[in-house]
């Protein structure tokens, strides 16, 4: 009895914030924020701000520098020589054994298989939408993975993004971001690849509060980090190299596309 | 009777699902849509699969981009400060040797296509620009934000830029360009443009 009540209580806070997201939906249609309508409002301004600050830049002479944001690197050398590193160790290594992996496991077992890990997260992304002041982001979450968890057996099946309930990808390093916090430079570290000294505070941060950290002295403990990272590079399998056909000089390509998808879901 | 009743819901839900926000398609997101559906006809075509008959798909694909896409534009925004102090003739082989390297990396990316849906989210216009969102959806179920960013000229809508998952194409090469340019050259840049292209 005391458990209907729960999944009532649930479904009402589900209901609830999905009402809440599509009647913001129909005043701003182009808000990509799920959020109080002041905060709505305000970044429906700033697109526009940014529209017609790229309509001033129009004549044929003028340069046109005003909205490329450059991450600082002053350990370049040092960065360049781990770029080096990770892509040999991404030829040599992980693409082989995940191209291996990849031949024996089929898709739909590795779509569950991130569904899994990415639904484990959920602490995470919880959080950081609390520190943020995101209340409907933390419960629109929240729902996903009560959902996730049971309807969609223990996180295997996404059933949450199929039924509309959207995640909200907020880590430490955003967090770190809206209090203030810049980039500081840019740091391409060994094995991990590229980050900034704030978003590597940010992972370390967000450690504190990923499951997998908790997992304790069970066998498997160190191995699901490992498989995580194996499934992760199978499914990506093409897009460092096409990154890399496409660039005239990957490092700088890599480090600059890092920085703007960060500063993108900074902004978000 | 009951049958009419399971349709109503069914109809319902197909509803909820779309959104309710309201759906207007303005020009900037037909001119988008009509080349997308183009290509995808193209690279869907079961008489152009045959790896025989690449070079006419890509040739096809060519075409369609080639509708869409400023180049010179794309060239002047990449290049940044750099662009005012080039010659004609040095904007004139930049262009074609940059554009060659854009097009190209665009029908790499297409040509892997495998049945995404493309859903057209939004639009903004201001003036001569205009922004077209659109959501890929894979068969993985993930989806991919793109931003086409147009101006119009001649009375057509023409793309400059594309942001894929919050990177810009054009603020991407133009951090490379820069950084090519701060330790080398524009002959430098020429040089390496050259050597990608001959890839």
């Amino acid at each position: 009895m005391k458990r209907t009540g729960l999944v009532f209580v649930i479904a009402i806070i589900c209901i609830v914030s999905l009402e809440a997201e599509s009647s913001g939906q129909s005043t701003a249609t182009y808000a990509p924020e799920h959020g109080f309508s002041a905060q709505r409002v305000e970044l429906a301004s700033i697109q526009v701000a940014s529209l017609k600050e790229a309509s001033t830049e129009d004549e044929e002479a003028e340069p046109v520098e005003s909205s490329g944001e450059t991450v600082p690197d002053p350990l370049e050398p040092i960065n360049r020589a781990f770029f080096e590193f990770n892509d040999k160790l991404y030829f040599l290594v992980l693409k082989p054994v995940a191209t291996g992996y990849k031949t024996v496991v089929p898709e739909e077992v590795r779509v569950c298989i991130r569904n899994f890990f990415t639904n484990l997260a959920f602490p995470v992304r919880f959080a950081n939408n609390l520190f943020q002041g995101k209340f409907f982001g933390a419960i629109e979450e929240t729902c996903g993975f009560l959902v996730n968890s049971t309807v969609g057996l223990g996180g295997l099946a996404d059933i949450a993004t199929a039924v509309d309930i959207k995640r909200h990808d907020e880590d430490l390093g955003q967090t770190l971001a809206v209090y203030g916090a810049g980039p500081a430079f840019y740091i391409n570290w060994p094995f991990f690849g590229p980050s900034t000294l704030r978003d590597t505070i940010g992972v370390a941060g967000d450690l504190f509060i990923d499951p997998l950290t908790y997992l304790g002295n069970y066998w498997y403990a160190p191995y699901s980090r490992g498989l995580n990272i194996l499934n992760e590079t199978s499914l990506r399998l093409g897009d460092y190299e096409s990154l890399k056909k496409a660039a005239l000089d990957p490092y700088v390509a890599l480090r600059d596309a890092f920085y703007q998808n960060r500063l993108s879901k900074i902004k978000e | 009777m009951r049958r009419k009743g399971w349709i109503g819901i069914a109809l319902l839900a197909l509803w909820a699902g779309c959104g309710f926000g309201p759906v207007w398609a303005g020009v900037p997101t037909e001119k988008v849509k009509e080349t997308t559906d183009k290509i995808i006809a193209i690279v869907s075509d079961p008489a152009l699969k045959d790896p025989a008959k690449e070079k006419e798909r890509r040739e096809q694909i060519r075409r369609s981009v080639d509708e869409m896409c400023d180049w010179q534009e794309m060239s002047r925004r990449s290049l940044g400060r750099y662009w005012a102090q080039r010659s004609e003739q040095e904007k004139k082989e930049f262009i074609q040797l940059f554009g060659q390297l854009l097009e190209r990396t665009y029908i790499d990316k297409v040509e892997g296509y495998s049945g995404e849906k493309v859903i057209y989210t939004g639009e903004r216009v201001d003036g001569d620009y205009a922004e077209v969102d659109v959501k890929i959806v894979t068969k993985k179920n993930t989806e991919i934000p793109v931003v086409y960013k147009l101006r119009s000229r001649d009375q057509q809508w023409w793309a400059y830029d594309m942001v894929i998952e919050g990177v810009s194409l054009v603020n991407n090469y133009r951090t490379q360009f820069s950084d090519i340019m701060a330790k080398s050259s524009f002959e430098g840049l020429m040089k390496k443009l050259r050597e990608k292209s001959a890839e």
